[in-house]
């Protein structure tokens, strides 16, 4: 009995030894797809070897799409339209897509396989992307759990964006991590400094990219970043600006109002910063010095929680009772807010009922 | 034990620096499967399922996610707190999709037992009966976890 058992297992894992190595031989002599076409906005052709994702394709001829997970299918960002030629959609695809973006073709570029030739559409911002290399000039610590990098760029050595925008900074293997990885993070300096960039960087409890940040990078280490990304940026209007940001969610938010000091903006801006306790407040002088030189802008630091250790006799609870200290006008008022997407939800919500039309909303959820 | 590729490709996700920095095993040196049993076992004992776990896990995560700024407190003795992260996070066992990168922490002032975890964490539990390994960064024993759930 045993012995029938035991030939079986073997007869029956031999075959399916076979059939893989079968699989794998066929993989090597017949799954070489050759060159194909990319067809890309219908103005520009790139001759490629075929078999990759069209993600690491594009990114090997330079063209970065944005990706904060290395093309494992999790991040969701590389979305680009898929015109022909990438094959059915996968169930891997389909958590990320709304319904109208399937029935528009959208797809996520790491998961579509470049087999035969393929026209896509993709953002023209896209082109202006870059892959950089920088030196670490200064670290920062802001809060016991948030960092400011300051990276001065040596390859190219200068980068146009707007604020607002975020990059992906790519984290080295290091100790246990075998891998590198990029994650996104939003650009916290001006523009008008065109060598350098700065990112707040607050740690993620067990993340890759942010344990490397904050324990293991130093001053004077090489770094490589892609950007810019993002279509989070000032509306070139005269209305009045709330801002309101959380946690490092006040690093586009820096960006935008040091970029509009330096143009003397005469605009009326309000920025509210929901924080827990003291100890979450950061930057504070700078916005101080900024309230000084921009005659309309104001600064709402407002704490959740504070203790009795914060000697706090500011604004405390929820942000959004305090936007009526700031908003005169619903209809000349447009919002621009960055951090978590429970409170993305709730200031929107608030300000919609207020009257602000949601198209006046701006924002930029870490989700 | 003889793994399938695909049970090779989880336990390639589940240690450290693939998914996570320190990865879903921890110091536990027992196959991922054997983890899973011995847990399911140890639920039974306790008279709940691991979707009872994750449905109170999920209810806790929400009401602390809608209060962004700061603790909440439930139930009068439940304090719970919900961290945002940017970024999502995958499934080891390679399951569509991405969780919310965030941190809930729960503190029940009854028994005093405060423990932490991810939407990740919900979804493991559920879909897979997995509560990590032993020394994880976000082991959730059964047994502590069904005291500061349900106690």
């Amino acid at each position: 009995m045993i012995t029938t058992i035991l030939t079986t297992i073997a007869i029956v894992g031999g075959m399916a030894g076979f059939l893989a190595l079968l699989l794998v031989v066929a993989e090597m002599f017949f799954a070489n797809y050759g060159e194909v076409i990319i067809d890309i906005n219908g103005k520009r052709k790139l001759k490629v070897k075929g078999g990759s994702s069209l993600l690491s394709t594009l990114n090997e001829n330079k063209i970065y799409l944005a990706s904060a997970c290395g093309g494992r299918g999790s991040c969701g960002f590389c979305k680009c339209k898929v015109r022909s030629g990438g094959g059915p959609l996968l169930p891997t695809e389909k958590p990320f897509l709304s319904p109208d973006e399937i029935k528009d073709n959208v797809r996520l570029s790491c998961q579509v396989k470049v087999k035969e030739d393929i026209a896509i559409i993709i953002p023209e911002e896209i082109f202006n992307v870059r892959q950089f290399a920088g030196v670490v000039s200064k670290i920062e610590d802001h809060t016991y759990d948030i960092k400011e990098l300051t990276i001065q760029l040596t390859q190219p050595t200068e980068i146009n964006f707007k604020p607002g925008q975020y990059v992906q900074l790519q984290s080295p293997r290091y100790g246990k991590i075998k891998q590198k990885v990029s994650r996104a993070y939003s650009i916290s300096s001006s523009p008008d400094h065109t060598d350098y960039i700065q990112l707040i960087i607050r740690r993620v409890p067990d993340g890759i990219c942010t344990t490397w940040v904050h324990d293991f990078l130093k001053e004077g280490d090489e770094v490589s970043f892609t950007g810019p990304f993002g279509d989070f940026f000032i509306q070139d209007t005269r209305a009045d600006m709330l801002f309101v940001a959380g946690g490092s969610g006040k690093a586009p938010i820096k960006a935008m109002l040091e970029y509009l000091d330096a143009r003397n903006s005469t605009r009326r801006m309000g920025y509210f910063f929901g924080a827990r306790s003291r100890k979450d407040l950061y930057l504070d002088d700078l916005f101080a010095t900024w309230e000084k030189s921009m005659q309309n802008f104001a600064y709402y630091p407002v704490l959740s929680q504070p203790t009795e250790q914060c000697e706090w006799n500011g604004r405390c609870g929820y942000v959004m009772p305090y936007f009526d200290e700031f908003i005169q006008d619903v209809n000349n008022t447009e919002a621009y807010l960055c951090g978590s997407p429970g409170m993305i939800a709730a200031v929107v919500k608030y300000l919609v009922s207020k009257g602000i039309p949601k198209e006046k909303i701006y924002f930029d959820s870490f989700a | 034990m003889k793994e399938t590729p695909q049970e090779k490709r989880i336990h390639e996700n589940m240690k450290a620096g693939v998914m996570c920095a320190k990865g879903f095993l921890g110091s536990d040196t027992r196959h991922f499967h054997e983890i899973i049993e011995t847990d399911a076992a140890h639920l039974q004992t306790l008279g709940y399922t691991r979707e009872e776990v994750a449905d109170r896990m999920q209810a806790l995560t929400n009401a602390a996610f809608e209060a962004f700024m700061g603790s909440i407190t439930l139930e009068e003795h439940l304090i719970v707190e919900y961290r945002s992260f940017r970024g999502k996070l995958t499934c080891p066992f390679a399951h569509p999709g991405g969780f919310r990168k965030g941190s809930v922490t729960l503190q029940n002032t009854r028994n005093n037992i405060t423990l932490c975890w991810t939407p990740l964490n919900i979804h493991m539990i559920r879909e897979h009966g997995f509560f990590e390994g032993h020394g994880s960064e976000h082991r959730l024993d059964p047994d502590i976890l069904i005291k500061a759930l349900f106690n």
